[in-house]
């Protein structure tokens, strides 16, 4: 696909030449999805909102250097995705709910309306399972983050990615499967730090 | 993982039972518990997925409006203030603009100093021990070539005479 020749390319350029109206329009198309990765991978409105305005504000700032070589959308959630693992890194978040953060609001909505969840994981299983797997997302590089969550939890397919991306099936199937191989390394060895800091402890 | 399996993990991952990867699944325990572990990965990211209700506060736009007229726009001073490389640039920086300035008013002082000014930075040749071949051979390989040196030193100043130079030259065998 032709990133540079599509409606959002002439939105993009009207952007890049400062038309507020066109930025507004991208606010609008992107806010919720932006909103929406965010609080699915920190699960806190107010940390959610701030992040999604620093998410604009930095497409905003760099969209010049925007070079249309993958889909507005792609770009935008490589930011977001950054913009989070900058944030958890900043604040140095080593669990990723509290229960100062975690209200009973959040709770119920998260037991109700969450498809793909097995109901008969007790919630704070489920809490350290989130925890863990944002921990092993740390462990790879900007390009695979973005992709892998991509196609699991937004669910794209690897033509989808292709063609959001302008790279080809076979680049994004190599990179997918690098990516996974890299999250069951970053798993076993912090399954064996935690196996040994036991060990440790209790000698 | 082995080779016949890798081009068609997404496949195998997406439950394809025509994938040319599964019949290799069939026979081999490494990779089925590869794949196995892949599959408990996908289905704790499928966790990160938001509820479908997930929505900023209305007045967004005006938020990021904001934000944006907080921040200002992104100067060159801003790389190295807000990334942690362009951080160490610049302390790496100060502290080598630091060195300089501590290297040029020392030298200074130095030049100005009459008594250290006036200091010979070499013993003249006259005042040196005499070092025998046998006692250090490396000392006395040193010394022949600080003499070669002062020879061609003399050679320079004396140029504009002839007369000189010849005489040097005798010397200089001579040594």
């Amino acid at each position: 696909m032709d990133h540079k020749n599509s409606e959002e390319a002439a939105l993009v350029r009207r952007v890049q030449a400062r038309d507020e109206m066109a930025f507004r329009e991208i606010v609008e198309r992107y806010q919720s999805k932006v909103f929406s990765i965010i609080y699915g991978i920190l699960r806190n409105r107010n940390d959610a909102e701030d992040i999604s305005q620093q998410v604009f504000a930095k497409v905003y700032f760099s969209i010049r250097n925007f070079d249309f070589r993958s889909s507005l959308l792609t770009w935008i959630y490589k930011i977001t995705v950054n913009e989070c693992y900058d944030y958890l890194r900043k604040k140095r978040v080593r669990k990723l709910v509290y229960e100062s953060d975690f209200s009973e609001e959040d709770a119920k909505r998260m037991e109700a309306s969450e498809p793909a969840v097995d109901a008969s994981v007790p919630a704070d299983t489920r809490l350290a399972q989130r925890d863990l797997i944002v921990k092993l997302l740390s462990k790879v590089s900007e390009e695979e983050r973005s992709l892998i969550l991509m196609k699991e939890v937004e669910g794209h397919s690897v033509e989808e990615l292709a063609e959001m991306t302008g790279l080809n099936e076979n680049t994004i199937k190599v990179k997918l499967f690098r990516t996974r191989q890299k999250l069951l390394k970053a798993a076993s060895r912090l399954t064996r730090t935690r196996v040994f800091g036991k060990e440790s402890a209790g000698a | 993982m082995h080779r016949e399996i890798r081009n068609h993990v997404e496949d195998v991952l997406a439950g394809s039972k025509a994938s040319p990867g599964a019949e290799h699944l069939d026979q081999c325990q490494e990779c089925r518990s590869e794949i196995r572990g892949m599959r408990e990965h996908a289905s704790l990211l499928r966790e990160l997925r938001a509820p479908a209700e997930a929505e900023p506060r209305p007045g967004f736009y005006a938020r990021v409006l904001e934000r944006i007229e907080a921040q200002g726009p992104i100067s060159i001073w801003n790389l190295f203030t807000e990334s942690a490389f362009g951080r160490r640039i610049a302390v790496a920086s100060l502290a080598l603009a630091l060195l300089l300035g501590v290297y040029v008013i020392t030298s200074e002082r130095v030049a100005e100093d009459p008594l250290l000014a006036s200091q010979p930075a070499q013993t003249p040749l006259a005042e040196q021990p005499v070092v025998t071949a046998e006692d250090a051979p490396g000392r006395l390989i040193i010394q022949m070539d600080q003499t070669i040196d002062q020879s061609v030193d003399q050679l320079r100043v004396d140029e504009s005479s002839p007369d000189a130079v010849l005489a040097n030259l005798v010397t200089y065998q001579e040594q």
